[in-house]
């Protein structure tokens, strides 16, 4: 089993080896500005008193609705928080929903998907019509009745954007795996004998994989928006809680005075989501795509 | 020649789809979570009249299983009755006919400003003559599919309102006051359009056909407009369906951002309050426009090209929505 193992994984890492050489040479400047954004998020992940001397939650009572200064880079809210530090706190509750949605998307996708592939006729027409009637719902939309389904709170919210986003990793694992399956060394795989289950895991998941890969990266952006504005609409996290849509929310009455209450938060969120965008595509095609 | 056989069975198809939206929802809604119409009406918070939560209860038959309720609910839907709201005994038709009307002018001048949009930076990036244009105009639409609405309505409101004093934030003024919103909608929606026209104009523009009309003497603009644009628009359209679905959906935000009620704002507030009915109302509601599109424009293209109707189903259309997702 191990010998069988070997080539295998010595190709995975060659293969790697290329990817990240062909991805440093197709790295345009903006590439660099987004991957510098994304450290500066997994910092803020990992250890965020690394990035600021405030709490997200302790309040400065001489300071409130201070505007953005040397010591509140982004200034303070109602409280007297320090936003800059709300923000940075805010990115684990953020990014770990979005990270949540992708994993159910993906893991419920791509085994309805395979399943529709692989066992064809009446299963995979009633897939498929069930993925059609979904993809006709708009996707907040569509998160907004699983949120009133399951109840407000984050990870249910995190949850109705995975589930809204099945439907189209049904649809590209189904029509990546049907592909994949009609490859001729895919079919002489199984007339040498191999099992169904083993042409699946050895060829066809291996194979189709990538398409799905490179899907989640697009929906962890989506991710982050849609949850974000289910948190902004108030079916998300709960206040006190930093979370950047919620942050977004509790500055709405402040804009005509503290616009940066607001702005700061929206900004977070459009930067880490064309950050992730950027990089997604420049691995896909190469840093001359705009 | 489009025939009738291909015609009906796209149709049939959107009805079977529809039917299946409903089915799901009315899962997700009204079985999954105990019985939220039990709860919302004798919900303590907010009393409802005695004689209104008798009536709703009678009306949903709160006392009979799910199924019951399920076929019940189906055929007072076939007859265009959409049931009653639980936060006020009001008739749900009613209610969403009404917000729809508000809504309507500005998903309407969003849809046209998001096409104006999406050509223009689809013109600029395809045929700007210096390079540094073309690649700023290609940077658009990643930042536009990035930004969240709220941000683009703040700016917007904070520069338009605040600053210049153009538009009033609080006031509806009419015509004016749907500008700023319709904006908000169309730069979200504009940045997908513009990826796919991108891709549909370059590769338009390498066409022999482009060639050949040069050397006849037709001149740049006259080949950018009468042939290239026609010949590249066309994988645009499909996503038509989806761009106006999604300017319903988005109008969530962007009216809660304006305060303006319409059918984004009554979203809002049904979700909150967990009225079932109007939410799936809402739901029915927007994928049936959906679909009615989809199916126009689909058959709009077989009549165009005939092999598509040959080729059973659209294929088309996944190609064309697939290659949407992809940021360019």
């Amino acid at each position: 089993m191990t010998a069988d193992i070997a080539p295998g994984v010595a190709s995975v890492e060659a293969s790697r080896g290329r990817l990240v050489r062909g991805l440093a040479a197709r790295l345009g400047v903006l590439d660099h500005v987004a991957l510098a954004l994304l450290l500066v998020l997994a910092a803020a992940l990992v250890a965020p008193a690394l990035l600021t001397p405030f709490g997200p939650l302790a309040a400065d009572k001489a300071h409130i609705l201070a505007a953005p200064s040397a010591q509140h880079w982004l200034g303070t809210d109602y409280l007297g928080r320090d936003v800059w530090s709300r923000i940075v706190y805010g990115a684990r509750a953020t990014l770990l929903g979005s990270a949540v949605a992708v994993v159910v998307g993906l893991v419920v996708g791509t085994a309805l998907g395979i399943l529709a592939a692989t066992a064809g006729g009446v299963v995979d027409a009633v897939i498929s019509r069930v993925v059609d009637a979904l993809l006709s719902i708009p996707g907040l939309l569509l998160a907004m009745v699983v949120v009133v389904s399951l109840g407000f709170g984050s990870l249910n919210a995190a949850i109705a954007v995975g589930v809204s986003s099945v439907a189209t990793f049904t649809r590209v694992m189904r029509s990546e795996a049907l592909t994949v399956k009609n490859l001729t060394f895919v079919e002489a795989s199984g007339h040498i004998g191999g099992r169904p289950r083993y042409v699946l895991r050895r060829h066809i998941l291996p194979n189709s994989f990538s398409a799905v890969l490179s899907l989640s990266s697009l929906q962890f952006g989506i991710a982050i928006l849609w949850i974000s504005a289910l948190s902004f609409l108030g079916y998300g996290a709960p206040p006190p809680q930093p979370e950047w849509g919620l942050l977004v929310s509790e500055g709405r009455q402040y804009i005509t005075s503290s616009s940066w209450l607001v702005i700061a938060p929206s900004v977070a969120i459009a930067l880490t989501v064309w950050a992730i965008n950027r990089l997604s595509s420049t691995a896909r095609m190469g840093h001359d795509h705009g | 020649m489009l025939s009738l056989g291909y015609m009906l069975r796209r149709a049939l198809q959107s009805i079977a789809v529809m039917a299946i939206v409903y089915a799901l929802t009315f899962l997700a809604l009204f079985v999954l979570p105990g019985d939220p119409i039990e709860n919302k009406i004798s919900n303590p918070v907010n009393p409802l009249p005695q004689a209104t939560a008798d009536g709703l209860r009678a009306y949903y038959s709160t006392d009979q299983p799910a199924i019951v309720q399920f076929v019940l609910y189906l055929a007072r839907l076939l007859h265009g009755d959409l049931g009653y709201s639980l936060t006020n005994g009001k008739s749900v038709a009613a209610l969403v006919g009404q917000a729809l009307a508000q809504t309507i002018t500005l998903a309407a001048l969003a849809l046209a400003f998001t096409v104006l949009f999406a050509l223009g930076i689809a013109l600029v990036a395809t045929f700007a003559r210096s390079r540094l244009v073309r690649e700023l105009a290609r940077a658009v639409p990643v930042l536009s599919i990035s930004a969240p609405s709220f941000l683009v309505g703040y700016v917007l409101i904070a520069v338009f309102s605040f600053r210049l004093g153009w538009v009033s934030s609080i006031t509806d003024q009419g015509f004016v006051s749907l500008i700023l919103p319709a904006v908000t909608l169309a730069f979200a929606s504009s940045g997908s359009l513009a990826q796919v026209l991108i891709q549909g104009l370059s590769s338009a523009r390498s066409q022999p056909f482009v060639t050949v009309l040069t050397a006849k003497g037709v001149a740049p603009s006259g080949i950018v407009v009468r042939h290239v644009l026609k010949n590249g628009a066309i994988p645009s359209m499909t996503l038509l369906a989806l761009i106006v679905g999604d300017l319903l959906a988005g109008s969530v935000i962007v009216e809660t951002v304006f305060n303006r009620t319409g059918l984004g704002y009554f979203t809002y507030t049904s979700v909150r309050d967990q009225d079932t009915p109007t939410i799936e109302a809402i739901v029915l509601l927007i994928s049936a426009i959906y679909l009615s599109i989809n199916l126009v424009t689909d058959l709009a293209y077989a009549a165009i090209d005939p092999r598509i109707a040959l080729a059973a189903g659209g294929p088309r259309r996944g190609s064309a929505r697939r290659r949407a997702e992809v940021p360019a």
